[in-house]
Order: C-alpha cells, then sequence, then structure tokens
C-alpha cells in the first residue's frame, strides 16, 4: 500500500483553509508511522504493554486528570474490563468481586446507576455498570446480577420519556441519542424492554438522519397548538429537523437502535411506518473511512479528522448492516454465501465480504492507534487513555472478525425457547427480542487477521460491545432460559 | 504567573460547620480508582452532604459552581444547581452571565450548554443568545454542541428576527473555511429543514439559488465533501433527479484541460486553476446519476466510473464500489 499514487495527500485544491491545513499536517504524522523503506515486517499488536496499562489503571487507580471523568465511573471500569475481554483476559475472582462491590455503589435507591455513588441516576452509566456487570459479576447473593433493581429501573426509564418518543438522559438534561442506545441495551439484557417504554422512539430515531445519511444526536419537535387550553397538542411529521450534523457515535448509537428496536415495528409497511434511508446511510458510513495517507482510519464527520474512536462507532457499524438488509454476500441470487467453501490459501479479498477495508482499518489501529507506553489513542502525537483504549481495541475486533445474524443460530434458539407460566401478550416480543439478540454469530473461516494469528482479538457482540459469551450468560440469567451450546465447526476444507 | 493559593477547604470554614460531609465510598474500596485532588475530594464530600439534607440555598449555589469548575461534566452538580435556581428563585440574569463565561470556557462539555438551555426556557429571553454563540463559534468552529445549540434557539423561539440574520451567518463561516460541514450543515436546517423562512416563499427560486451556490462552491475547491454531499441533499430533499447538474459535473470528472478558457457560467461553474481533477466526488456523482437512468447503456458508463473509482481513484473503498457495480446490474 505504500506505492506513491496510492499514498498521495489529500487534494487541496490550491485553496487552503484551516480544515485541509489541519488534514495536512495529520497525514504528515500518520504517514511517519509506517515502517519505513523495505521494513515490511507485520505490524504487532503490543498485548503485553497494553495489559499492563489496563491493570496500572485498575489496581493503582486512574490519575487526577481523570477527574474529568468523575461522573463516568462506570465507562472507566466498562472500558477497562471490556478492553481485558477483547484481549482475551479474564479477572480473577478476588478482583471480579472488588468489582461488583464497587459497581452496586453507583446504584440509585431510586433505579439505575449514577456516574458514581451519591450520584443522580444516568442512562449512560447505566449501561456501562450493566454491561460491566456482564462481564464481571454473576447471579445470586452479592453477584450483582440480582441486586440490580429492574423494577425501579424500568420506572426511572419511563421518568425519562419524552412526548416524541425520546428520553431525557437524566431528570433535568438533555435528549441525546446515546442515552437512548443506553437505555435500550439495558432493556434489552434485562428483559425489561416493553412496547410501552419505546413508543415513538423508533419514529425519533429516523428523525435524526441527516441529508448526508448519517445520524445527528437529537432532533427539535413542533407540534400543533393546542386547541384548547391545557388539551393535547400532536407531534407534527414535518418539520422534526436533527439538531447537529451527521457524527459517528451518533450514527453508530441511532442505528444500533434502530436494530433493537425491529421487533416493535409494526410489519406491515403502512405509511406511519418510520423508515430511514438504507442507501445513503452505508454511503456515509464507507465516506468516513480515511484514504491511505491516513492510514484507513475513521473519521467522525464529514472534513474532521480520523480518530481510533471511530474504529468501533464506525467500524463497528458495518456488522449491523445485514440486520437492515444491506448484505453484500447474498447480492447474487442464488449464490449464497460465497465463504464457506473457500480453502485456506485463498486470497483474503476472495473471503472478505465486508463494505469497509477491513485491512486498512486494522493498520491503522497497529500503527498509528498503539501508544509506544501501552493503552492505545486517537492518533498520534496523543496519550493513551481508557475510552480510546477500548474503541481502537473494540475496532480491531470488528475489523479482524465478521459477526452476522445466523438464521441456523436464531433457529437452535427458538427451538429451545421456554414460554413463561403466565404467558402474556408481551411474551411474543420477549421471545424475539432475545432471539434477535443472541442469533449474532461469528462467521466461520472469515477470520482477516493483519499481522496474524499473535494480533488475534476476541470477536464482540456488534450490538452491544460484549463478548458474545458475556452477552448469552447475562441474557439467559434474566429471560430465564436455557442457551444451547454453539457448535464450533472447523471452516470446511472445500473437498465434498 | 503566581497560581491562586488553593482555597481554605470547607472542613475548615466555620459557615459550614453544620455539614456532615459524605465520603463517596462508604464501604467498598473501589477498584479503578481516580487519585482526585484534596480540593477535588473536600468540595465534592460536602456537595453530597447537601444533596443528602435536600439543602437549596445561595451557599449551594457557591459550592456547586466551585464543583463544576474543578469537573465541569459533574452533570449530578449542575441538576442540583438547577433545581436549586429554580427554588430559591435565583436572579436568571446572573445565572446567564456565569454561563456566559463557563460556556466559553468549557464549551466542550453537553452540561455547559444545556443549563444554559434550561436557563433560557425560565427566562424566555433569546435576543443575545445568537450573537454569544457566534462568539463562541470564532473560537472553535466545529464545536457539536455549539451548533446543535444555535439550532434549538433557532428551531424553540422560532422567531423571523432570529431567523433573518441565518444566511449571512452562515457565509461569514463560510467564507473562512469553506470546508466546514457543520456550516453547510447548519445552511440545510436553516433552508430546508424547519420551515419556510419569511421571504423564501417562492421554493424554485430558493432551490435554483442553493444550487448555483453550492456550484460555485465546488469550483472554488472541487474536493470537499460537504458540498458535494449538500449538492445531493438539496436534489434528494426536493425530489429532483441527480442529472439536473450532469452538465456541471462532468468536467470534474476528467483531467483539468491544459488551456482553461475564460468563461462566466453562472449555472454551471468550470473547476479553476488549482483545482485537483478527476475529482473522486465528482466519479461518485456521475456515476449515480447514471444509475439513476437504469438502461443498458448507462449502467455500463456507471460501472465503468466505479471500476475506475475502486482502482485508481479512491481504491480504499473498493470494496464499496464493487457492490455498487453488483446491485447496479440486478437493476437489469
Amino acid at each position: 500500500m505504500s506505492s506513491s499514487t496510492t499514498m498521495r495527500p489529500s487534494p487541496i485544491d490550491s485553496f487552503p483553509t484551516p480544515t485541509s491545513s489541519a488534514q495536512a499536517e495529520t497525514e504528515k504524522i500518520l504517514l511517519e508511522h509506517l515502517p519505513v523503506g523495505d521494513n515490511t515486517a507485520a505490524p504487532t499488536l503490543q498485548k503485553n504493554a497494553h495489559m499492563q496499562y489496563l491493570i496500572r489503571n485498575i489496581v493503582q487507580g486512574f490519575p487526577a486528570r481523570y477527574t474529568s471523568q468523575d461522573a463516568s465511573q462506570p465507562w472507566l471500569m466498562f472500558w477497562t474490563l471490556q478492553a481485558f475481554s477483547v484481549l482475551q483476559v479474564g479477572l480473577d475472582p478476588g478482583n471480579k468481586q472488588k468489582a461488583v462491590e464497587t459497581i452496586m455503589a453507583w446504584q440509585h435507591p431510586e433505579g439505575g446507576f449514577g456516574g458514581g455513588p451519591h450520584q443522580a441516576a444516568h442512562l449512560l452509566p447505566t449501561y456501562a455498570a450493566v454491561c460491566a456487570l456482564a462481564i464481571a459479576g454473576k447471579p445470586g447473593e452479592g453477584g450483582g446480577w440480582d441486586q440490580i433493581d429492574r423494577k425501579k429501573m424500568y420506572k426511572f426509564f419511563m421518568s425519562l420519556k419524552q412526548p416524541d418518543g425520546s428520553f431525557l438522559v437524566a431528570h433535568h438534561s438533555e435528549v441525546d441519542v446515546r442515552g437512548i442506545y443506553c437505555l435500550l441495551v439495558t432493556a434489552t439484557l434485562l428483559d425489561i424492554i416493553t412496547s410501552e417504554l419505546v413508543e415513538g422512539t423508533a419514529s425519533f430515531i429516523a428523525s435524526l438522519q441527516t441529508y448526508e445519511g448519517g445520524f445527528s444526536s437529537a432532533s427539535q419537535p413542533y407540534y400543533t397548538p393546542s386547541s384548547s387550553a391545557g388539551g393535547p397538542s400532536i407531534l407534527l411529521e414535518t418539520p422534526r429537523p436533527p439538531l447537529g450534523e451527521a457524527h459517528g457515535g451518533y450514527t453508530f448509537c441511532a442505528l444500533a437502535s434502530w436494530v433493537m428496536l425491529l421487533p416493535f415495528l409494526p410489519s406491515s409497511s403502512s405509511a406511519s411506518q418510520p423508515k430511514i434511508n438504507k442507501n445513503s446511510l452505508l454511503r456515509w458510513l464507507v465516506q468516513m473511512q480515511g484514504v491511505p495517507a491516513e492510514l484507513g482510519g475513521f473519521k467522525g464527520r464529514t472534513n474532521k479528522l480520523v480518530d481510533g474512536c471511530y474504529s468501533w462507532w464506525v467500524g463497528g457499524a458495518f456488522a449491523l448492516l445485514e440486520s437492515i438488509g444491506i448484505n453484500p454476500a447474498a447480492v447474487v441470487p442464488g449464490a449464497g454465501a460465497p465463504t464457506a467453501e473457500k480453502q485456506d490459501g485463498d486470497d483474503w479479498d476472495d473471503i472478505d465480504d465486508s463494505l469497509m477495508n477491513r485491512k486498512a482499518l486494522q493498520e491503522y489501529i497497529l500503527f498509528a492507534g498503539q501508544h509506544p507506553a501501552g493503552g492505545l489513542r486517537d492518533k498520534p502525537p496523543k496519550h493513551a487513555d481508557a475510552y480510546h483504549t477500548l474503541s481502537c481495541l473494540a475496532g480491531l475486533s470488528s475489523a479482524q472478525h465478521k459477526v452476522f445474524p445466523s438464521p441456523a443460530r436464531r433457529k437452535e434458539l427458538l427451538d429451545s425457547w421456554q414460554a413463561t407460566a403466565n404467558s402474556t401478550n408481551e411474551d411474543g416480543l420477549r421471545k424475539r427480542v432475545f432471539t434477535d439478540a443472541l442469533c449474532y454469530t461469528e462467521e466461520e473461516g472469515t477470520e482477516t487477521i493483519v499481522g496474524g494469528a499473535p494480533n488475534r482479538v476476541n470477536a464482540t457482540h456488534p450490538l452491544f460491545n460484549l463478548t458474545i459469551t458475556h452477552t448469552e450468560g447475562m441474557m439467559a440469567h434474566f429471560y430465564k432460559q436455557t442457551v444451547p451450546p454453539r457448535v464450533f465447526k472447523r471452516a470446511t476444507a472445500g473437498k465434498p | 504567573m503566581i497560581p491562586d493559593p488553593p482555597p481554605v477547604p470547607y472542613s475548615a470554614r466555620s459557615e459550614w460547620a453544620d455539614v456532615v460531609p459524605i465520603p463517596q465510598y462508604e464501604k467498598a474500596n473501589p477498584l479503578a480508582p481516580i487519585l482526585y485532588s484534596e480540593e477535588y475530594k473536600d468540595a465534592t464530600d460536602y456537595f453530597r452532604a447537601v444533596v443528602k439534607a435536600g439543602e437549596k440555598s445561595e451557599r449551594v449555589l457557591q459550592l456547586t459552581e466551585h464543583v463544576i469548575r474543578l469537573n465541569p461534566a459533574h452533570y449530578s452538580a449542575w441538576q442540583y444547581r438547577y433545581e436549586t435556581v429554580v427554588d430559591i428563585q435565583w436572579p436568571l440574569e446572573s445565572e446567564i452571565a456565569l454561563m456566559d463565561e463557563l460556556a466559553d470556557r468549557y464549551l466542550k462539555t453537553y452540561q455547559v450548554w444545556h443549563h444554559r438551555r434550561l436557563i433560557l426556557v425560565l427566562s424566555k429571553k433569546a435576543k443575545e443568545e445568537l450573537a454569544f454563540i457566534a462568539k463562541i463559534l470564532q473560537k472553535d468552529e466545529k464545536n457539536y454542541h455549539t451548533w446543535a445549540h444555535r439550532q434549538w434557539v433557532l428551531a424553540y423561539y422560532n422567531e423571523d428576527a432570529l431567523w433573518a440574520g441565518e444566511l449571512d451567518f452562515v457565509d461569514t463561516m463560510m467564507n473562512k473555511d469553506v470546508r466546514n460541514n457543520s456550516a453547510w450543515h447548519h445552511r440545510f436546517f436553516v433552508v430546508f429543514q424547519s420551515g419556510v423562512r419569511e421571504g423564501e416563499e417562492d421554493r424554485q427560486r430558493v432551490v435554483r439559488r442553493e444550487l448555483i451556490y453550492t456550484k460555485q462552491n465546488i469550483s472554488l475547491a472541487p474536493n470537499n465533501a460537504s458540498a458535494w454531499n449538500y449538492l445531493r441533499g438539496v436534489l434528494d430533499f426536493n425530489k429532483l433527479p441527480l442529472s439536473t447538474v450532469t452538465t456541471f459535473v462532468k468536467p470534474y470528472t476528467v483531467p483539468l484541460p491544459e488551456h482553461l478558457v475564460d468563461l462566466v457560467d453562472v449555472e454551471n461553474p468550470p473547476p479553476g486553476k488549482g483545482a485537483e481533477l478527476p475529482c473522486a466526488a465528482a466519479i461518485e456523482f456521475l456515476a449515480d446519476v447514471y444509475e439513476e437512468e437504469a438502461q443498458k447503456e448507462s449502467i455500463d458508463k456507471a460501472v465503468a466510473l466505479w471500476k475506475s473509482l475502486a482502482e485508481e481513484h479512491d481504491t480504499i473503498r473498493k470494496k464499496y464500489w464493487e457492490y455498487r457495480i453488483q446491485q447496479a446490474l440486478l437493476l437489469l
């Protein structure tokens, strides 16, 4: 990839502006991080250095500059624990127990979790705390899972609901699609998602899509003036403008929310059914990948700089496309998935049917994303931090593994579903939520690992950013199901 | 410069003697702790205590301000401050004055902007707001919260007087940096997405104006993804075919001619001398025009353009261009 034509700097058209100058400066620094001359050695994921970095944070603590994240303590915990999981490392029982005790100190007496002890409940730390419990917790006394107050959490969620289907992130706080994503993940994992909870939410998500194809953080509702004093006013379908431009973090949250809401959308193609523009979304996602001079990292907005964290927010979003019907493997009718019958020696290009450049993204993370002293980062010469460490590792994972909603796995889950004794109308929805969430499976024989096996990291669940094992463990517990074991077949070696 | 001495801790102030501070972790010896400064620890110990007691007072405003200055992302401090402002009927003008300073200082946090919004809703005054936002945007031209806040002010108050200056404002920002995508998005918001502004009732004229505006900006700097996205947005929103601008797009899909003809064509401004052509965004656009026609011949032309993107002009997105080829062939 280092030929002079493909590494050409981004065109400036003899018309420099602050954007193009920052871009040129960044490209210059990034190119310095490619191996020089004939050195074509594969890049190495410095697993040991990253492990030491994570252990230092968790045991010694975070330095004082992390005070700015005092209201995000569950995030510091989640980023760290999940980074261990992606690196294929489990915590010892003593530290697991300590983690659970720490996390439970953040639960708010009125439901949900706060950013620290005695802090107000907020949707973002609620996601982080529950996902951290999926990793470190377990059922039973002191295990964390059964000490989550799900009834109060549901009440807390409902108290944040707005007439336009959105949610405040906390009382007296803003509406933000990150909060909706966090709420939906939590409600899905804990079996508290209902039609009542998510009524109108899909329409709100659809209203966030901008003319560029990506999604913004919120939209502004317009209402009809109420006909009588105190009478109801009606939400207008238009105008409902997005506030803010298309953005990688918000686009991931909107797309993942949309996928989690699919079981609740009416199946008819009625006019009132909310819709998103899939083609413009796909176009926007692929346009976020940087050119070779940017080492193929992802940016979060048009004409902004690449940043390692979008390896997950944008790179990770590609694994959700099949759930909304975008599937390049199925494009030729009758051809089926071409990947299953490939042999070991086949060119990687043939087995890779991803719409992003998986190889280039891995190279960005390996060459530019790793801080020499351990931990991962936005871009050189920045410091590593807990957030970028997980985002880069999770992005690396999504570029190495193809995880997709497997029809075969879905069938296994449906077949083993145990209906509850007092079956309600919502039970069919519960079953759909459960199977939709747990049918994600890594496609065999499609691993593509830059630098080879030593650089391999674990696959993550594309909706939750947890390993598939942790997701199954927690959902099986709360849905009171026994998940059938996964059969790991070797990739078939061609000959029948 | 000599740094300010740390303030006297609350534990040593007689006016706080009636409050018993609450440490953060009463039982758990936490995993992954933050190593706070003594000042932060002291202030938040007292903050926890006043929240627990439910105290709403002027000294609580001082305390929350202190916590916020040490950590502007402390949403609980903001939340409690808001409740206190309402409860003790604190003068809103003085709260806005403090917010002017804090927004300037901590412009990257969600909370400074949201608190400001809550106070504006209470005070119902937006007269000075756009000027203030403009000032902040001079410092950080792509700040997401600040742009979103400006859009909220316009949509929430929805007054003609507020909307009136927005296109001029976009021009000011665009003149500084025609690649500022936030400014392009703002333009779309103002022109198309929040109803029809006074004097903009003739939509045909507005669309023509927007197309010319965009084409001229593309001619200035052709490899500007923001402008191409805007062009697509205008056509799509107004249900116009992409082929509306084919004549304009074509010269951008080929190398720059050696001898540029100096002509003024408002509808189809040609690329300037400094243009680096062909431009990948133009090739992509033209391919989409051909795909839209959905005829065998036109699809062949689209396929040839996508191939040139995959193999030469935009190799990083090779897989996507191949996908587009496959999809287009299905149309036949």
